[in-house]
């Protein structure tokens, strides 16, 4: 019998599109959301590539103006750059941002545009559908500058979730902005621009979609349509993942992890998440650990520490035939044995099995285990932990 | 109807159980090593309580008016407060919705939502010995 929930709250606020050739209409489909003066927003790896100059090239062609390239983005972005990315769209006359680069670019470009719309200082927007209504703060947010995104890898779905993550130079920790205006306006899912993407990066991105599907799901802020988004997602990533990495020539798979990621995002952009996140940030902001990797070495212990929840084994069981795991007996039997699988997969792809791997030192697991006490989704995980499974966690991870 | 009619009733009611925590020995000391301070904005009736979080430094409650500078502000509904502290209150559900509104650093709030629990029948406890059992009902 299906549960009816208590409450959810659902909304795919990005138009996306996807397909072969996309790049180069960039700037028609971008005039739709009103921009005429983009800024585009990446990396210098990602400049490097031509693949910038294309889009940048779509746009003059279509008769957009180009207010400036920012591709001062470091991989684990902070509010430092988001200032510096803010400050050149006002300075190029911009009024709008194009992010062409992956979840370190788009969510500087996101913050960014917080900071261009409202101003003021980018921790004080820190916070959950807080950003400026209409109506005294009761009614409508207020738009941002329209916001267009190219992603370059297949994970974070940051595309069209309405969150963005920032690193804050000063404080040391990663902290979270969630409302509707700042899901971008545009996603354009082409396997072309994920065309250089080393396979390593493809492989950790991935299990960061993989993560997000199997959270949304269990979390208990799971809702129908998280589920029925997340749950294709899983189904693409056990038939694209190994082959986009196996062969980073391979379109189909890339395009499919592409769309798989995107569709991941639904349920954890707004808030159906897991503890494999709240063990994770930590991780990358205290010892610089790239988040898909973070997830992949996390995402299987806390399988097997939520399974005997209550309900997580029903919520389990669907994932587990799409990923054919074949588990007898009751709920632990069938984490194990996703956990297991995880851990193959994660193993196959050549990613690091331990945090240890990956440069967290054992005396740094306290200090993780409190600030993962602080995540947002701990809140949301199906198992209430205290601070003492964390630790207990982490040393299973080390 | 709302619980309150006045801020006077929520001061003396909520405010009073932020008052008895910043004294109490164990509970007090768990919640100041936010170090943090919290500004509580409530609505219907307009009312601000502000406490200070933070290690090594008193307790301190204000009502209305403070000098302390806050680093999160809390806003809601009285109701929302109230019900909130007789455990009714699904912390992510308030936020989706809009009932609870937090800016700041909220994970230093996050990590003191375990806490909040035992506070619960606390908070009953405290109403029904000020005589104001009827705050306790559902509405």
């Amino acid at each position: 019998m299906s549960e009816f929930k208590d409450f959810f709250q659902f909304g795919a606020p990005t138009r996306v599109i996807s397909g072969r050739d996309l790049i180069e209409g960039t700037g028609f489909e971008f005039a739709k959301e009103g921009a005429k003066r983009p800024l585009i927003v990446t990396d210098k790896v990602l400049r490097g590539t031509g693949l910038v100059d294309r889009v940048a090239e779509s746009l003059k062609a279509d008769e957009l103006e180009l207010a400036g390239i920012f591709d001062d983005v470091p991989q684990d972005s902070d509010t430092r750059v988001v200032e510096a990315c803010a400050q050149a769209a006002k300075e190029g006359g911009a009024d709008s941002f194009l992010a062409v680069g992956g979840g370190s670019v788009m969510d500087t470009a996101k913050a960014a545009d917080v900071l261009f719309t409202h101003g003021g200082e980018l921790a004080a927007w820190e916070g959950v559908f807080g950003l400026p209504r209409e109506d005294d703060g009761a009614g409508r947010p207020i738009s941002l500058a329209p916001l267009g995104a190219i992603p370059t890898t297949a994970g974070t779905g940051s595309e069209s979730s309405p969150v963005t993550i920032i690193k804050d130079a000063e404080r040391g920790i990663k902290f979270v902005i969630l409302d509707w205006p700042i899901a971008p306006a545009l996603a354009i899912l082409d396997p072309d621009a994920t065309a250089t993407l080393p396979a390593p990066i493809a492989a950790a991105t991935g299990m960061d979609a993989l993560t997000h599907a199997i959270e949304g799901v269990i979390s208990t802020e799971w809702s129908p349509h998280g589920d029925a988004y997340a749950l294709h997602a899983i189904r693409l990533i056990r038939e694209n993942l190994d082959r986009a990495v196996a062969d980073t020539s391979d379109e189909e798979a890339r395009g499919n992890m592409l769309v798989a990621a995107n569709l991941a995002i639904a349920p954890t952009g707004l808030g159906a998440s897991g503890i494999t996140h709240s063990m994770s940030h930590p991780c990358g902001a205290r010892h610089g650990v790239a988040h898909g990797v973070a997830n992949a070495i996390n995402l299987p212990w806390v399988i097997e520490f939520n399974a005997g929840a209550d309900g997580v084994g029903t919520k389990l069981a669907p994932v587990a035939e799409l990923l054919g795991v074949e588990a007898t007996g009751g709920a632990e039997e069938l984490g194990a044995g996703l956990a297991e699988w995880v851990r193959e997969l994660v193993s196959r792809l050549g990613l690091p099995t331990r945090l240890s791997q990956v440069g967290v030192p054992e005396e740094g697991i306290a200090q993780l285990a409190e600030d993962a006490m602080g995540e947002g989704p701990t809140l949301t995980n199906p198992r209430e932990p205290t601070e003492e499974d964390f630790v207990a966690l982490y040393e299973k991870a080390l | 109807m709302a619980y309150f009619k006045d801020d006077a009733e929520v001061y003396a009611t909520i405010g009073k159980l932020f008052e008895d925590l910043a004294v109490d020995d164990e509970l007090g000391e768990q919640f100041r090593k936010a170090n943090t301070i919290v500004r509580y904005e409530y609505t219907k009736p307009d009312s601000v309580i502000t406490v200070r979080l933070q290690e090594g430094q008193p307790g301190d409650v204000d009502f209305g008016e403070s000098e302390m500078e806050p680093e999160i502000t809390m806003k809601m509904e009285a109701d929302t407060a109230h019900r909130f502290w007789l455990g009714q209150v699904n912390v992510t559900v308030a936020l989706a919705r809009g009932k609870i509104k937090a800016q700041g650093p909220i994970n230093k709030l996050l990590k003191l939502v375990p806490l909040t629990k035992p506070i619960y029948p606390r908070y009953k406890a405290q109403l029904e010995a000020q005589g104001r059992g009827d705050l306790v009902e559902a509405r």
